[in-house]
């Protein structure tokens, strides 16, 4: 009996080809593009999280108490080795990378501007960021006075690979000081602060010029999971943040963009399901009579009701599969090959984004979007089937078609 | 015809009941998403072009792009005398700008000097307005200084504390001098408010040996609208190729891009809502027009052509988009034009966002007549399209096939 129904249901819901199709066309097509646009704009985020934690702040960043406050290099942690030694050894830990930055101006022959000098050890940024992946031109080396300097500060002060910069900054004996630096690289970290501010230089090299002490850093930067509580209560004394706390933009980015899907997709789904609900209301209204003479010949209500389930499923499926594999295909291309908005670089840049922007791909978006279309089609059918129940089946076959 | 198209959109209530929801439901979204996105974009590049760059800026050739000394405008007069020619202009005025070392008692911080006029500043840029703390400049204060309000937190100054400065001047020669902390200004542009910092022209002229010379000349205009019109005048007037004229699209073209890629993906997604919409309203066309195949049939029998049956159609469509069209117009330029004059207020916003320029909390809808015009224009265009694929299906049934179709 099942098989039957089955059978019929299947049948019926092409016995009117052009009006499924167009149905499932919908169901394919809003699919696909809710979830194109899903993918780049998380991808937009998630890049800029993963940048900004590879180049700066990491998981959980640990500074000296009131340090964040003022900027001030007076406000450093200490023994800060010692520190990094014990954190290394904690269970979790993927990398720990300490960092000294003072502020000040950087000066060509011919430009001027306020600048943030971090001191870095490359081989731990490796390790912490793979800081290499953020090479846009030049080489990564911080020898002999090496500088490697953020794009948007070489824009500003229009210097290239091989320039020449004089850094003057108050040192930590509270004089001011200047060093000359050569620019070996231009990065983009896609870290606002860092691409329109940061000179980046040997962090041996910056304790000698700022006159602190080799065991003290300014930053301490953590990469690991489920840290946060463990570090916070073993450094009392120290100001232990999480990513998000330092960076409250990034997690109010984060909940618009929920926020922002959850609406779209919503509205999507609604006017979806008005779509599904008048092609399965006009479908069963037309075969009214066909019903009305199962019921007379003795089928019971609940295969008419498990035949018109069934239709409506295979509509919602096969929709849900066409848009499935369009929404795959276009979210691999974006994944892959990104949007190229290289036009648009400038403002791109400004705003920390890369030229091409590159989609990511969850599984919840196919899992919430199933949900979502087999629910409205489920939905679209109860109506109909309201009138299908209170249906007289001798009324109905006298009646004119 | 039309009367006939009436007669049949008052028959089939349910197709048009959820046609006239549907495209009052795309016309209020358009409206009001395009409205509140061109509107925060404008309020973005107001404020910017406010606070202190100008809607026209006179450089001399290279300044931008190599800078240094040599490159400054030598003889500004001359230019400022041609400029007081031109009516378009409002204002106009002189900035020299240098950068160096401020130092308090305990603390140092990199910033930008400019020199500037303060009075003819009062009209061009909002600086005067942004006095937080002291006093704004005037052209005879001696070695004042009005710094922006994050600066001197970093160094921790307080209004009339003494600042030490160390710099280069326009002879390339070291210039220093102490200034004497007289305002605070916060423009809420939070680099701008960290790294800038002003002295009357007068004084810094002396300092920097930079009378007569500017890194460049700032311009207002009555109208901004006639930005590119007037450029092209000042270019004529001055006819000196080694001066370089820009309007604020060029001075700003970063940020305009910001609001063009913005825009772009605006226009994506509200694309996703209209596709839908427009499905939608395709498929219950094309389910009304199945269930009338019989009706066509008998009208194309009875001598109608395939261009009265489109006209009817078109008709239909004509009517319930104009009704739904006429209800969602007015109430979607009231909403836009009541939150143009009283713009939505998200408290925090600007500062959450200071790393991207925006300046205020308040974000105002844009209310344009002509706007408001091509957003409906398009919905008529969709639901027109709406009608091609079910009149197409139509014309496939030859009259006779049509009048006995079940």
């Amino acid at each position: 009996m099942y098989k039957l129904i089955l059978k019929m249901a299947w049948k019926n819901s092409f016995i009117r080809l052009s009006r499924t199709l167009l149905v499932i066309i919908m169901i394919a097509v809003s699919m696909s593009m809710m979830l194109g646009i899903q993918g780049i704009y998380d991808g937009m985020v998630n890049n800029m999280v993963d940048k900004n934690k590879r180049s700066d702040s990491g998981d959980i960043s640990i500074f000296a108490k009131d340090y964040r406050v003022n900027r001030d290099l007076i406000y450093r942690v200490k023994n800060a080795h010692e520190i990094k030694d014990e954190i290394q050894k904690m269970d979790g830990v993927e990398a720990v990378a300490l960092r000294l930055r003072a502020e000040g101006l950087l000066s060509t022959a011919r430009k001027s501007s306020f600048a943030l000098v971090i001191g870095i050890d490359l081989k731990e940024e490796e390790r912490f960021g793979k800081f290499s992946e953020f090479l846009k031109e030049g080489a990564i080396d911080l020898q002999k006075q090496g500088a490697i300097i953020g794009i948007e500060l070489a824009k500003t002060l229009k210097v290239r690979v091989g320039s020449k910069v004089i850094f003057s900054t108050q040192d930590g004996s509270g004089e001011i000081n200047s060093i000359a630096l050569y620019i070996r690289a231009i990065v983009q970290t896609t870290n606002i602060a860092l691409d329109n501010s940061a000179i980046f230089i040997d962090i041996d090299q910056l304790h000698k010029f700022l006159g602190t002490a080799s065991t003290e850093a300014t930053q301490i930067a953590v990469r690991g999971d489920g840290l946060y509580d463990k570090l916070k209560a073993k450094y009392p004394n120290l100001d232990v943040k999480s990513f998000l706390e330092l960076q409250p933009m990034i997690k109010q980015m984060q909940d618009l963009m929920v926020i922002f899907n959850s609406v779209t997709f919503f509205i999507v789904m609604s006017v979806v399901f008005v779509g599904i609900f008048g092609v399965m209301y006009v479908s069963i209204l037309d075969r009214i009579r066909e019903f009305g003479i199962m019921l007379s010949v003795g089928m019971h209500y609940k295969y008419i009701r498990l035949q018109i389930f069934f239709e409506a499923l295979f509509v919602g499926l096969i929709g849900y599969l066409s848009g499935a594999v369009l929404g795959a295909v276009i979210l691999i291309y974006l994944k892959n090959h990104g949007i190229d908005l290289s036009s648009f670089s400038d403002a791109l840049e400004m705003w920390g984004y890369e030229s091409t922007i590159h989609g990511t791909i969850k599984i919840s978006y196919f899992t919430t979007t199933f949900a979502s279309i087999i629910t409205a089609s489920i939905l679209s059918i109860l109506i109909p089937l309201r009138k299908i129940k209170k249906l007289n089946p001798i009324e109905v076959i006298k009646a004119d078609k | 015809m039309f009367k006939l198209a009436l007669k049949n959109t008052l028959f089939y209530k349910g197709r048009s009941i959820a046609t006239a929801i549907l495209t009052f439901v795309s016309t209020m979204l358009f409206i009001l998403f395009i409205s509140l996105q061109d509107g925060s974009h404008n309020s973005m590049l107001e404020n910017s072009l406010k606070i202190y760059t100008g809607a026209i800026e006179i450089y001399r050739k290279d300044y931008r792009d190599v800078g240094g000394n040599e490159y400054l405008i030598e003889d500004a007069k001359a230019i400022t005398d041609k400029l007081a020619k031109i009516d378009a202009i409002e204002a106009f005025s002189t900035r020299y700008e240098t950068y160096g070392l401020f130092s308090s008692k305990e603390y140092s911080a990199a910033s930008m000097v400019a020199g500037i006029e303060p009075n003819k500043e009062k009209v061009l840029s909002s600086l005067g307005s942004a006095l937080k703390e002291g006093r704004f400049l005037d052209e005879n204060i001696g070695n004042c200084i009005y710094m922006g309000a994050e600066l001197v937190k970093k160094l921790k100054l307080g209004i009339d504390d003494e600042v030490a400065f160390v710099g280069g001047a326009s002879d390339d020669s070291f210039a220093a001098d102490i200034f004497k902390l007289c305002g605070v200004f916060k423009t809420g542009l939070f680099e701008f408010d960290s790294s800038a910092s002003f002295v009357s022209r007068s004084y810094l002229d002396e300092l920097m040996h930079a009378k007569n010379k500017a890194s460049y000349i700032t311009i207002k205009l009555k109208n901004i609208n006639d930005a590119e019109k007037v450029n092209s005048e000042i270019i004529k007037i001055l006819g000196d190729k080694e001066l370089e004229s820009l309007t604020w699209k060029t001075l700003m073209k970063s940020m305009v891009e910001a609001m063009e890629i913005d825009a772009i993906f605006g226009y994506i997604s509200l694309s996703l809502f209209l596709v839908v919409i427009f499905f939608v309203i395709m498929i219950y066309g094309f389910i009304n027009i199945s269930s009338r195949i019989k009706e066509f049939g008998v009208l194309r029998s009875i001598g109608l052509s395939k261009k009265n049956i489109f006209l009817l159609l078109f008709y239909e469509i004509f009517i319930l988009s104009t009704i739904s069209v006429i209800l969602a117009t007015p109430i979607a330029a009231y909403i836009c034009y009541y939150y143009h004059i009283n713009p939505v207020v998200i408290e925090g916003i600007a500062d959450m966002y200071k790393d991207y320029g925006v300046v205020s909390d308040e974000i105002p809808f844009n209310f344009d007549i002509f706007t408001i015009f091509w957003n409906v224009t398009i919905v008529y265009m969709l639901n027109f399209l709406s009608i091609l694929y079910p009149y197409l299906y139509i014309n496939s049934f030859k009259p006779i096939e049509a009048t006995r179709h079940v």
